[in-house]
């Protein structure tokens, strides 16, 4: 294992593989799919500043690329702050899975699919990247639709929408090769342009292309569908800036950055207004992945004022904070025994899950970038450089703002109504004191000092080169 | 006498791909999906050498096998009845199919030469014509195989057009990977949709 892309990715793909064989013990298998991903985030850091490590005497050196089928696959020592994150994605979602309800095959795939991601970032040529991303896609299925119940049309959407990326962006790149060299070819460069942002709409849901996101929502389990999403953005926000800092066609096109703040935009006052008006809590999930999708590419946007340190200092934040959302709605929903999660089903919730349920709202306020939370920081310089720049995509964002506000006081209302048929009594366990305490304070912490969450990450981005001013 | 020859297997598998659009009775999809891949064999031989043809075709029979061996395991197969009538949306499917098929032919000669002029007209009526069936598959139906044959027909459409773009090993390995895991997603949603019949 001298290689960081066999210790990397084919070491947990292979290890996610050994784990399908291990299903008959779930607390085992639960338990090494943490322990895994732990191990190499914490591998991935230790090597982040150099493949050449002296520890205890001993030398380990890595070396950085594999040639698989006469291409490469290279994963240098700069890159592997993404590496680490993306398994501590993968650690977060597999630590708790034994409160909730979940898939037996969340463990095994969770890891694969992990090890996939990490795949996408650095094959060479990268737009081959696409068929990855297709089969990360095809694995995840059996984590969104639970056994016993049929394929219902969520699935089928996301299927067809995520395969329909797939000739969108492979095309792009092909059509566009050595445009460098040809600046007045600038039909093709805006064709190239459309393909490859409509191929990443569909890939992450943003709107209008996101309808299968409330449809899948509504029929997966939400800790199952929260992992696929968020480990989605996270990589899918990599890929586009390995787009950007390779294809200088693409981030010198005029009007790029308009268009982005246009679909930010959208996508912020759209999930909002269409969240505001939803009566299931895993419908309004899936619009807050929504608004989420439309802050990192309002982000993009704005990467010539500094758009990707905002983008590291909210990369952290922003899957903690979706973390404990979902930790909040997993719980509620399998003590209270409720798979769809209409929100009238949490109706009393606050006397019988007061700490969830207390969760759950400081989770939405964590989310919507409320004042002392994680998130904050960072979506306040991101308004303040939009408030500067034009004052519609502010005005647009306000109302996606409100929109979740409405979502938060409604689901606050619903959950301090007394239930017609008595069931106030607590039933929630006083161990859940420990862990939502925990959390809260790593909330507010992160919102208080903001360099908790950035510093450990903060060169994560510094192989764009090309996107540094 | 050549050139019909030549264009031959490929309005073969534009049937095949029409066909399966239109019809749903699983066997005779199953055989018409077969022919499909089979069909592609010649355009992938004006490409590559034979080993090198052959691999998509010989992909696609191995996930149709898949399904056709999922189907037979949950009752699914049941003899074709060729004299059956069309139904209305049937005809529809059909009618939409063809005047698809009929906008690519009119327009293909302008679109090849804007855009893929290194790409046969030929080939590239064969790849869109599928990539079409295959959407327009994807679009009507609720089914999971037929969401399986859509998406297969849709890939095998693209992987044929990107076949006469750019070759790679590692792509055709990616491809082979993506159709053969489809052929297993395909397999176990027919599962879980019987299972869930007999629940």
């Amino acid at each position: 294992m001298n290689n960081t892309v066999l210790l990397f990715v084919a070491l947990p793909i292979a290890l996610g593989l050994l784990l399908i064989l291990l299903e008959r013990w779930p607390r085992f298998s639960a338990f090494l799919a943490a322990l895994i991903p732990l191990s190499l985030t914490g591998l991935a850091l230790v090597f982040s500043q150099s493949l050449n490590l002296n520890f205890l005497g001993q030398q380990f050196v890595l070396e950085d690329s594999l040639s698989v089928f006469g291409r490469n696959i290279q994963i240098e020592a700069n890159q592997l702050g993404m590496v680490a994150l993306l398994y501590f994605v993968c650690f977060l979602w597999n630590l708790p899975v034994k409160f909730f309800d979940y898939n037996h095959w969340f463990s095994s795939l969770s890891l694969i699919i992990s090890g996939f991601w990490v795949l996408v970032q650095f094959i060479n040529p990268f737009l081959y990247s696409a068929l990855v991303v297709e089969l990360i896609v095809l694995i995840s299925v059996p984590l969104l639709s639970p056994r016993g119940a049929p394929a219902k049309a969520g699935i089928m959407r996301y299927l067809t929408m995520q395969t329909l990326a797939l000739p969108l962006v492979l095309l792009s790149g092909w059509m566009v090769a050595g445009i460098e060299t040809s600046p007045s070819a600038q039909a093709l460069v805006s064709r190239g342009a459309f393909l490859v942002l409509t191929g990443f709409m569909l890939w992450a849901g943003v709107f209008p292309l996101h309808s299968w996101q409330p449809m899948l929502s509504e029929e997966s389990q939400p800790w199952s569908y929260s992992f696929l999403l968020v480990i989605m953005q996270v990589s899918l926000t990599f890929f586009f800036l390995h787009f950007l800092n390779q294809y200088p066609w693409l981030r010198n096109l005029e009007q790029l950055g308009l268009v982005l703040k246009w679909l930010g935009s959208l996508s912020i006052v759209a999930a909002g207004v269409l969240a505001a008006f939803q009566t299931n809590l895993k419908r309004i999930s899936s619009y807050i992945f929504m608004a989420e999708a439309g802050y990192t590419i309002l982000t993009f946007a704005y990467i010539p004022q500094g758009g990707l340190d905002i983008i590291t200092m909210s990369l952290l934040p922003r899957i903690f904070g979706l973390w404990s959302l979902n930790f909040a709605t997993s719980y509620l929903s399998k003590n209270i025994s409720s798979e769809k999660m209409e929100l009238e089903e949490l109706k009393g919730a606050i006397y019988r899950f007061p700490r969830t349920s207390g969760l759950l709202i400081i989770s939405f306020l964590n989310i919507i970038g409320m004042p002392l939370f994680s998130l904050f920081p960072s979506k306040r310089i991101l308004w303040g450089i939009v408030i500067a720049d034009n004052l519609v995509f502010q005005i647009l964002g306000i109302l996606g703002f409100l929109g979740f506000m409405i979502v938060i006081l409604r689901t606050l209302n619903i959950m301090i109504k007394k239930p017609e048929n008595g069931g106030q009594e607590k039933v929630e366990k006083s161990i859940m004191i420990l862990p939502i305490a925990l959390i809260v304070l790593i909330m507010v912490m992160a919102g208080t000092i903001p360099q908790l969450f950035s510093a450990p990450i903060q060169n994560i981005l510094l192989s764009f080169n090309n996107l540094f001013p | 006498m050549r050139e019909i020859l030549n264009t031959l297997p490929i309005y073969i598998a534009l049937i095949a791909a029409l066909l399966n659009l239109v019809r749903r009775q699983w066997s005779l999809n199953l055989i018409a999906l077969v022919l499909q891949f089979i069909f592609l064999i010649p355009s992938l031989l004006d490409l590559f050498p034979i080993q090198i043809a052959l691999i998509q075709p010989f992909t696609g029979i191995m996930v149709s096998l898949m399904l056709y061996l999922t189907l037979h395991q949950v009752g699914g197969i049941e003899p074709i009845k060729l004299n059956r009538s069309l139904t209305p949306g049937e005809i529809f499917r059909a009618l939409a199919g063809i005047f698809l098929l009929a906008i690519i032919f009119f327009f293909l000669d302008d679109f090849q030469k804007a855009v893929f002029p290194t790409v046969s007209p030929e080939l590239l009526y064969l790849s869109f014509g599928l990539m079409l069936m295959g959407m327009m598959q994807l679009g009507t139906i609720r089914e999971p195989l037929y969401l399986a044959i859509g998406l297969l027909t849709f890939l095998s459409g693209f992987q044929l057009l990107y076949s006469a773009l750019e070759f790679s090993y590692l792509l055709e390995a990616l491809f082979v990977a993506v159709n053969l895991i489809l052929g297993i997603v395909g397999s176990f949603f027919i599962v879980k949709n019987a299972e869930s019949r007999l629940a």
